[in-house]
C-alpha cells in the first residue's frame, strides 16, 4: 500500500458508494459465494471428491467470516462424505487438518499434519498447518522453521508472510511484524475483502502493541470500511477506544462484536470494558453471564480459559480457581500467553517466585503483549520489594 | 481470539488451477501473477537502430472478469536481462516495481465511470480519472556492471488497466495511448493489460498432439495453408483472453558491451535475452538471518524466467520445471539432455513424422552463440549452454508487412530464432525445428503445425506493438462448440 501517494477522492466515491450501497449489504461473501459454487458443482458431479472438499473448504472459511462455529460442523459432515468416497482423498485429509485447528485441537492438528507432511513433503500448506499447530502449543522453533519453509518453497506467498509476520510479533519484532502485514495486504487480490479486512485489522493490532493509537485506529477503520461489522476489526478498534479512554464507543463495539460472535471470551472482553467505564452494574450483569458460559467449554480445547483466569483473579477475587484453570490449560499447551496466566494465577496465589520463573519463560520468547509485561512488572515489583523488605528486617532489628 | 490460528489460508486455497501451456511449471502455476506467459526481443521495423523487449505476465486474463481486473503485482520484480559478451550472465538488467493506489478504500471496484456522477475513466490521472479506484505507477531501472540507472526520471509512469467497457471506459485507446512514456536515453515504455498476443490451438497440442483433421491433423496440406500468414484454420485459445504486458524499446548502443552498433557479421552485435519474476526472500525472524539458507532477507528469488518459447513448456521435464525456473541460465548443462534427446521428437516419431535421431547437435543454436543468428561467432565464442532468446541487433529487421510467421523457416531472418517478433509463429517454427528441419532440411521437413498462425487481436507496427486489451462488457469468446465460432464444417475461420 503506497500511503504516501494515496490520492483520495471521497466526494466520487462516495456517490458510488452510495448507488452500490444496497448492492454492497446483499453482495455474497467469497465464503457464501464459494458454497454456492461448491454446492452446485456437487449436484453436477455428486460424485466427484473434490466438489466435497472446496464445499467444506468453503464452510470453514465462512466459520472465520462469522466466527459461528456451526459451519464447521457443517464442514466435517461434508468431509464425512469425502471419505466416504475417497478414504485417502489429500485434500480432504488437509481440511480436515485445518477444521482440527479451527476447533484448538492443536495437539492433533500437528499428529495429522505431521502425517500429511511425511506424505506429500513439498506442500506448503500443510506446513502451514505444521507452524500453526507448533505456535499454538508453543513449539516455537518448529512453528518458525515451518514456516521458513513455506517462504523458501513459495517466496511471497501470502499465508506465509502472516504466519511469519504472527511469528515475528510473538518474538517481539513488531516493526517488521508491520512489514510483512502490509507486502502480504499488497499482494491480496482486491477483491477479497475479508482476507484484505483481516490483514488490516492485524496492522492495526500490532500497532496498538506499539503504542501507536493513531495508526492503530486508522486500520481497524479501514478493516471495517472493507467488511461492514466484521468482528474482529470491532475488537481492535474497541481496544483503541478503549486506550482513548473513549468508553462509551468502545462497549458499543463490543456489544455489537458479542452479537455477531456470541463467544465467552468476547463476552468477558465487554466486562473488563464496562468495569473499567464505571457501569459496574452491567458489567456485573456481563460477568455472571460470562462464567458459566466459559466453564461450560473450560473441559474442551476450544475455550475462553484465559479470560476465565483472568475473571478469577481481577474480578471474582477467586485465584485459587484461576491456578486449577491455568494448570489445566497448562497440561494442554504452552504458548506464551498461556505460561503469563499461569504466571499470572501463581502470583495471584502469593507464589510469586514460581510466577517469575513461568513469566520470564514468556518474556524469553521476547513477546511485547501489554498484558504480559504488565503482569512481569507487577510480579518483578513484588519480588523486588519482599527483597528489599526482607533486607531491611534484620537492619531494624538489630 | 476463536479462530485466530486460522490465518489468511484460503487466499492459497482459492487459487484454482486451470491447466494450459501459459502455466507450465508447478510452482508458477500456483503464482499466476509470477507466470511468465512469453518473452520478445526483435529489432524495431521502424526504428533499426532500436531493440524492442517485450514481457508478458499473468496468463488467461477474462477480460470481463471484474472488479479487480489484472494489476501488476507489488511484490515482484519483473526484469528483462541481456547478455552482450556470450558469457551467459546479464550484463544489462531493466527492472520493473509497481505500486497500487487504492484511492477509496471502502469502495468494492476498481473501476467506475459514467454512473452515479462519476465521470467516464478519460484519464489516468486528474479530471477523468476519478474513476480510477484501483491505480498503478511503475520505475524502470537499469542496472548494468558499472551501476544503477533510474529511467523513471521525473515521470510518473501509470499502468493501464483493463479496458472494462464502453460506459466505464468510451475511448479505451486514448485512455491507452496516455501510457505510452517516452523517457530519456531515447527509451519508450508501456505496460499494462493487453490483448494477449500469442496463438495455438492449445486444446488440441494438450490432448496428445491431437489437431484438426481439417488442417491435416498437425501436418498441413502445403499446398493450401503452409505459407499463409495471415488466416487462422483452428481456433487459437488465446483469442479473447488478456494478459499483462511490459514493453521496452531502447536503443541498440544501450545493449552491446560496447554501447556501439555493430553489422550482422560482428558477434558484438549479437544479444541473448531472457525475462524473468522474482519475489522477495523472507527470514521469518530477522536475527536469524543465515541461519535458514545464504540469502538474506531483501533478497530475491526467482520464480520464472523465459528466453526461447516453448523450451519450458516442450522441453523440460516435468520433475525439472520448478528448477529449470528458478534456475539461472548458465546453469542449463544441467538440462541439455532434454534438449539434445527431446521428448516432443519421440511423440512426433511415434506418430510416423520423420525425425532426427539424437543427439540434437542441431538444436544447440537454440541455447549457445553459433551461425546462422552469430555468423561472426567462432568455436570459442559459443559460451555455454544457456537458454537466451538471441538476437542478432545487425540483422535488419523486416518490414512489418513483410514479416514472415514462419521466420528463419521462411528466410525471413530478422524472425525466430533470430530473436521472437509477436507475430513470429513460434508453436510451428518450434515443432518443426524440434523434429530436425535444422539437421537436415531435406529429410526432416514435414509441414508440422496447429493451424492457428496468426494472433486475433492485431498487431500494430507502431510502439507499443500489443494490441488492446479486449473489452470487458464486449468481447467473448469462440471456439470449438462455443456460439460465435463457424466450426460446422471444421474449420474457425475469422476466429
Amino acid at each position: 500500500m503506497n500511503r504516501a501517494k494515496t490520492t483520495f477522492v471521497p466526494t466520487v466515491f462516495v456517490a458510488l458508494a452510495a448507488c452500490f450501497a444496497a448492492v454492497g449489504q446483499t453482495q455474497s461473501t467469497p465464503a457464501e459465494i464459494s458454497i454456492v459454487k461448491a454446492l452446485e458443482k456437487i449436484d453436477q458431479q455428486p460424485d466427484r471428491v473434490a466438489n466435497y472438499d472446496s464445499l467444506a473448504m468453503a464452510y470453514a472459511r465462512r466459520a472465520r467470516e462469522t466466527s459461528d462455529v456451526a459451519y464447521y460442523q457443517k464442514a466435517e459432515e461434508t468431509l464425512k462424505r469425502a471419505f466416504q468416497l475417497a478414504p485417502d482423498d489429500m485434500d480432504a485429509a488437509k481440511v480436515q487438518t485445518w477444521l482440527l485447528l479451527g476447533r484448538h485441537e492443536f495437539a492433533k492438528a500437528l499428529e495429522a499434519g505431521t502425517k500429511l507432511n511425511q506424505k506429500v513433503p513439498d506442500d506448503v500448506v500443510v506446513f502451514g498447518y505444521l507452524a500453526d499447530a507448533n505456535t499454538e502449543l508453543g513449539n516455537y522453533p518448529e512453528a518458525v522453521k515451518a514456516v521458513q519453509w513455506m517462504l523458501n518453497m513459495k517466496p511471497g506467498n501470502i499465508p506465509g508472510l502472516t504466519r511469519a509476520a504472527y511469528q515475528r510479533e510473538l518474538h517481539g519484532d513488531i516493526s517488521g511484524a508491520i512489514e510483512l502485514m502490509k507486502r502480504a495486504h499488497d499482494s491480496t487480490p482486491f477483491q477479497e475483502l475479508e482476507d484484505r479486512a483481516w490483514i488490516l485489522t492485524q496492522i492495526g493490532h500490532l500497532y496498538l502493541v506499539e503504542g501507536n493509537l493513531k495508526d492503530a485506529e486508522l486500520y481497524a477503520k479501514g478493516a471495517l470500511d472493507l467488511f461492514k461489522g466484521y468482528h474482529y476489526a470491532q475488537g481492535t478498534l474497541a481496544q483503541v477506544r478503549m486506550e482513548q479512554k473513549r468508553y462509551d464507543e468502545a462497549i458499543a463495539l463490543l456489544e455489537a462484536r458479542f452479537r455477531t460472535a456470541p463467544h465467552a471470551e468476547n463476552l468477558y472482553a465487554l466486562g473488563e470494558a464496562l468495569e473499567r467505564a464505571g457501569r459496574h452494574d452491567e458489567a456485573l450483569k456481563a460477568f455472571a453471564q460470562f462464567e458459566p458460559m466459559a466453564l461450560l467449554e473450560s473441559g474442551i480445547t476450544d475455550n475462553a480459559n484465559h479470560e476465565l483466569i483472568a475473571y478469577y483473579i481481577d474480578f471474582a477475587k477467586q485465584p485459587e480457581k484461576a491456578l486449577t484453570v491455568a494448570e489445566q490449560e497448562l497440561a494442554r499447551r504452552r504458548d506464551v500467553f498461556t505460561l503469563g496466566c499461569h504466571a499470572w494465577a501463581l502470583a495471584a496465589n502469593g507464589d510469586y517466585a514460581a510466577a517469575n520463573v513461568e513469566i520470564r519463560k514468556a518474556l524469553a520468547l521476547g513477546v511485547k503483549d501489554p498484558r504480559i509485561l504488565e503482569h512481569a512488572r507487577v510480579i518483578e515489583e513484588h519480588l523486588e520489594s519482599s527483597v528489599a523488605s526482607a533486607a531491611t528486617v534484620p537492619v531494624s532489628a538489630n | 481470539m476463536k479462530l485466530k490460528s486460522i490465518l489468511a489460508l484460503a487466499a492459497l486455497a482459492a487459487a484454482q488451477l486451470f491447466a494450459s501451456s501459459h502455466r507450465e511449471a508447478p510452482i508458477t502455476a500456483l503464482d499466476q501473477k509470477a507466470d511468465i506467459t512469453d518473452w520478445y526481443a526483435f529489432v524495431d521495423p521502424s526504428h533499426p537502430d532500436h531493440v524492442v523487449l517485450i514481457l508478458n505476465v499473468d496468463p488467461f486474463l477474462e477480460p470481463g472478469n471484474g472488479p479487480n481486473y489484472f494489476p501488476f503485482d507489488p511484490g515482484i520484480l519483473y526484469e528483462m536481462k541481456i547478455d552482450n559478451n556470450r558469457d551467459g550472465v546479464p550484463d544489462v538488467t531493466f527492472q520493473f516495481r509497481f505500486a497500487t493506489e487504492i484511492r477509496a478504500p471502502g469502495v468494492f471496484t476498481g473501476f467506475a465511470g459514467g454512473i452515479a456522477g462519476i465521470p467516464p475513466i478519460t484519464a489516468l490521472d486528474g479530471p477523468g480519472s476519478e474513476g480510477l479506484n484501483l491505480r498503478q505507477h511503475y520505475t524502470v531501472t537499469m542496472v548494468t556492471k558499472s551501476g544503477t540507472q533510474d529511467l523513471t526520471g521525473n515521470n510518473t509512469l501509470y499502468a493501464i488497466p483493463a479496458n472494462v467497457g464502453p460506459r466505464t471506459m468510451p475511448n479505451y485507446d486514448k485512455l491507452r495511448a496516455q501510457g505510452f512514456y517516452k523517457l530519456g536515453n531515447d527509451v519508450q515504455v508501456f505496460a499494462g493489460t493487453v490483448a494477449d498476443p500469442f496463438f495455438i490451438d492449445l486444446g488440441a497440442a494438450f490432448d496428445s498432439l491431437n489437431f484438426r483433421n481439417t488442417v491435416g491433423g498437425g501436418v498441413f496440406n502445403q499446398n493450401v495453408i503452409a505459407l499463409d500468414d495471415h488466416h487462422n484454420y483452428a481456433p487459437n485459445t488465446l483469442a479473447g483472453f488478456d494478459v499483462n504486458s511490459i514493453v521496452l524499446e531502447v536503443p541498440i548502443s544501450m545493449l552491446t558491451s560496447d554501447g556501439k552498433q555493430h553489422p550482422a557479421s560482428d558477434a558484438a552485435a549479437v544479444i541473448g535475452s531472457y525475462g524473468t519474476t522474482s519475489r522477495q526472500n523472507t527470514i521469518v525472524l530477522r536475527d536469524l538471518a543465515g541461519m535458514f539458507g545464504p540469502q538474506g532477507s531483501g533478497d530475491f528469488t526467482q520464480i520464472q524466467r523465459l528466453g526461447n518459447p516453448l523450451i519450458n513448456e516442450l522441453i523440460i521435464g516435468t520433475g525439472s520445471k520448478d528448477k529449470f525456473s528458478t534456475d539461472v541460465p548458465t546453469n542449463d548443462a544441467q538440462f541439455a539432455n532434454f534438449v539434445l534427446d527431446p521428448l516432443l521428437a519421440k511423440l512426433f516419431g511415434s506418430l510416423g513424422i520423420p525425425v532426427a535421431s539424437p543427439p540434437r547437435n542441431d538444436l544447440l543454436l537454440l541455447v549457445q552463440y553459433q551461425a546462422p543468428i552469430c555468423p561472426g561467432c567462432k568455436a570459442a565464442d559459443a559460451g555455454p549452454v544457456a537458454d537466451l532468446l538471441r538476437l542478432n541487433t545487425g540483422i535488419p529487421p523486416t518490414p512489418f508487412d513483410k514479416a514472415k510467421r514462419l521466420g528463419f523457416l521462411a528466410g525471413d531472418v530478422a524472425g525466430f530464432p533470430n530473436g521472437r517478433r509477436l507475430n513470429d509463429d513460434v508453436v510451428d517454427i518450434a515443432a518443426r525445428v524440434v523434429a530436425g528441419i535444422l539437421a537436415n532440411p531435406s529429410l526432416f521437413n514435414t509441414p508440422i503445425g496447429d493451424g492457428v498462425n496468426t494472433p486475433s487481436a492485431p498487431i500494430s507496427p507502431d510502439f507499443p506493438f500489443v494490441a488492446p486489451a479486449y473489452s470487458g462488457r464486449d468481447s467473448s469468446h469462440s471456439g470449438p462448440g462455443q456460439r460465435g465460432c463457424n466450426f460446422s464444417d471444421g474449420l474457425c475461420i475469422g476466429n
